[in-house]
């Protein structure tokens, strides 16, 4: 007997073929020179906001619990990284050397973080790591926003107070300036860099969701006392989870930074957490194509009201929140999702005359 | 031989004494059952060999190993596996997927194996996919094995309880009420199911019931539980006669 397991890869491949093709897309469009500035300015974030909402919906569409903090996650990637660019930008002049290892520095610092709150917090049941994280999420930003740290020929100086209190050498350089954050970080992020990183992204989700260990994952999200029954230990499950989320997070927040030239922790605020989680709301709570969409759609249509200059700015606000409303109704309502899935098939059935799907044995 | 060994177990949830100096001895090979009116602690019993609860006193041997006190995880991969009264399947997964979890303790391959798609991956998968369609054949669920499992119907769920904790290779089997809800025809399926599981797997079945067609039909030995404490045990055919057990369960 062939066993129709394929949905899984099928699923995954056509996520895989969307992203190519809308970045090919949107390469012939740039070409073109047709592509307005704004356009353009938003390509890097297309993907920081898609990789941070696909990696979310790890957590709470596959994983099933709450987290608020993917800002702060971002936020330990951003820094991270860029105090690495900018200490090492005039040694390793190579950026394909130097992003890359930013990147990392990025993702496994956030993942640290990412386990270090995961281990007291995943062991309760309940709503306790939308507590936690919200809270941590607000003290990494004020931390930072508060954070001096310099470095000289004697070494990294850190204060919490001002400026003049690292009581830095005359050759030292200013990393961070509080509030004002960091300065001269490498323009390293491209959009080419982010869809290589966006596509590593589902990638590393789909391979992670559909193997051993998601399985195990998505059961105790199913029914947490059966998968203990059958001697799964839910804690680790539940950190790996959380810790790869908080990687994910924190390589978008490394290519986040990497696209500013000045950086502040005022931008991963809870307002960003939440903007992210919305995304993943809207595209479909355990559809990691759907967050990717959602992130993309909705972070170019406040932008692209805005810009229209007709009178249709004024009520751009109330546009977008009337689209997050339909797209609620659209992605949470069985029958309408029903309904459009008939006639997506009905659709299908005329255009592919052969009423046997071809499936082939992958796995 | 002995497999399950319970001795003097016993429970208190605040004054109240759901189980008490409850004694039992399961020997390798059996099918027993485990009866007695509602609320005389039949599934506390069960809570407590799986480590749900950790018993106040008394002791648990499986195989000569204590597994008093012991955490679910441990016990189950001590080699006890069981199924609920009411149905805990993962009902956002596949039929085969339920059961390829109960595989993961037994199929290992690291996360990063998984994510990277090593060769290790396709081998382990493909011999869970073998292995999870093995367990699915007696009970003849192997041709729903893409459906979900909350769209399976009520007895073919009760039947995927049974397969995923098989999955698990456990020495002793429990069984919460496995016919509860069947009707006639269902109930004689199972008793049959649970015969060739018994005989495949080479497991010990313990099983909770209320149905005595099912209890008179399979199980060898009984024992019957009252207001927490042991009232009688022994052959079935015995037991059923008793005259205590009468007129404490089975009304005159």
């Amino acid at each position: 007997m062939k066993l129709k397991i394929k949905p899984h890869t099928r699923k995954s491949f056509l996520t895989y073929a969307l992203v190519i093709a809308a970045f090919t897309a949107t390469q012939i469009y740039i070409s073109s020179g047709s592509a307005s500035n704004m356009f353009q300015g938003l390509l890097v974030p297309f993907c920081v906001y898609s990789i941070a909402a696909a990696s979310l919906n790890l957590t709470v569409g596959i994983l099933g619990e709450l987290s608020l903090g993917q800002a702060g996650f971002m936020c330990i990637g951003a820094y991270s990284s860029a105090i690495f660019s900018v200490v090492t930008k005039d040694t390793i002049t190579n950026v394909w050397i130097r992003f890359p290892i930013a990147l990392l520095i990025g993702g496994i610092f956030a993942a640290i973080f990412g386990v270090l709150i995961g281990i007291p917090v995943l062991r309760l049941r309940g709503d306790y790591l939308a507590i936690v994280t919200l809270a941590f999420g607000e003290i990494i930003k004020n931390v930072f926003a508060a954070l001096y740290v310099g470095y000289d020929s004697k070494g990294l100086h850190f204060s919490m107070t001002s400026q003049g209190d690292l009581g830095l050498e005359p050759d030292g350089t200013m990393l961070i300036k509080g509030a004002l954050g960091i300065s001269g970080t490498p323009k390293d992020s491209t959009f080419v860099i982010g869809f290589v990183l966006l596509l590593l992204t589902l990638i590393i989700l789909y391979n992670f969701i559909y193997s051993r260990t998601g399985r195990a994952v998505m059961s105790i999200r199913d029914n947490r006392i059966a998968a203990e029954s059958v001697g799964l230990n839910i804690t680790k499950y539940k950190l790996i989870t959380f810790g790869l989320t908080a990687f994910l997070a924190g390589i978008s927040g490394a290519l986040f930074s990497h696209n500013l030239s000045i950086l502040q922790a005022s931008k991963f605020d809870y307002n960003l957490s939440i903007l992210i989680l919305v995304f993943v709301v809207l595209g479909g709570i355990g559809s990691i194509r759907g967050s990717v969409i959602a992130a993309i759609v909705l972070t170019y249509l406040p932008e692209a009201l805005r810009k229209t200059g007709s009178s249709l700015t004024n009520y751009r606000m109330l546009i977008y929140s009337v689209i997050l409303i339909v797209m609620m109704i659209f992605t949470s309502n069985a029958k309408i999702r029903g309904f459009f899935s008939a006639q997506f098939m009905k659709l299908k059935r005329l255009v592919i005359k052969d009423k046997t799907p071809a499936v082939k044995e992958a796995e | 031989m002995a497999l399950l060994e319970v001795k003097k177990l016993g429970i208190s949830f605040g004054g109240l004494r759901a189980v008490d100096e409850f004694s039992m001895t399961i020997n390798k090979g059996d099918l027993y059952g485990l009866i007695g009116p509602n609320g005389a602690g039949k599934t506390t019993i069960f809570n407590l060999l799986t480590g749900v609860y950790k018993p106040t006193d008394g002791s648990i041997t499986l195989d000569g190993v204590n597994l008093t006190g012991k955490s679910t995880i441990e016990i189950n991969k001590a080699g006890i596996a069981r199924t609920f009264q009411n149905i805990r399947l993962f009902s956002n997964l596949s039929v085969l997927e339920n059961v390829k979890v109960g595989l993961t303790n037994h199929y290992k391959y690291s996360a990063l194996t998984g994510v990277l798609r090593l060769p290790k991956y396709f081998r382990m998968e493909k011999e869970m996919n073998e292995r999870a369609l093995e367990l699915l054949k007696p009970f003849d669920l192997q041709d729903d094995a893409t459906t979900l499992a909350s769209n399976l119907p009520y007895g073919k769920q009760r039947k995927l309880e049974i397969a995923r904790a098989l999955a698990t290779q456990p020495k002793l089997l429990l069984l919460d009420e496995p016919a509860a809800g069947m009707n006639p025809k269902e109930t004689a399926g199972l008793m049959e199911t649970i015969l060739t599981v018994r005989e495949q797997f080479g497991v010990t079945v313990l099983l909770i019931e209320h149905d005595m067609s099912l209890v008179s039909g399979i199980c060898e030995k009984l024992s019957v539980l009252n207001f927490g404490q042991l009232l009688c045990e022994g052959k079935t055919s015995e037991v059923l006669s008793n005259p205590e057990v009468i007129k404490a369960y089975l009304g005159e």
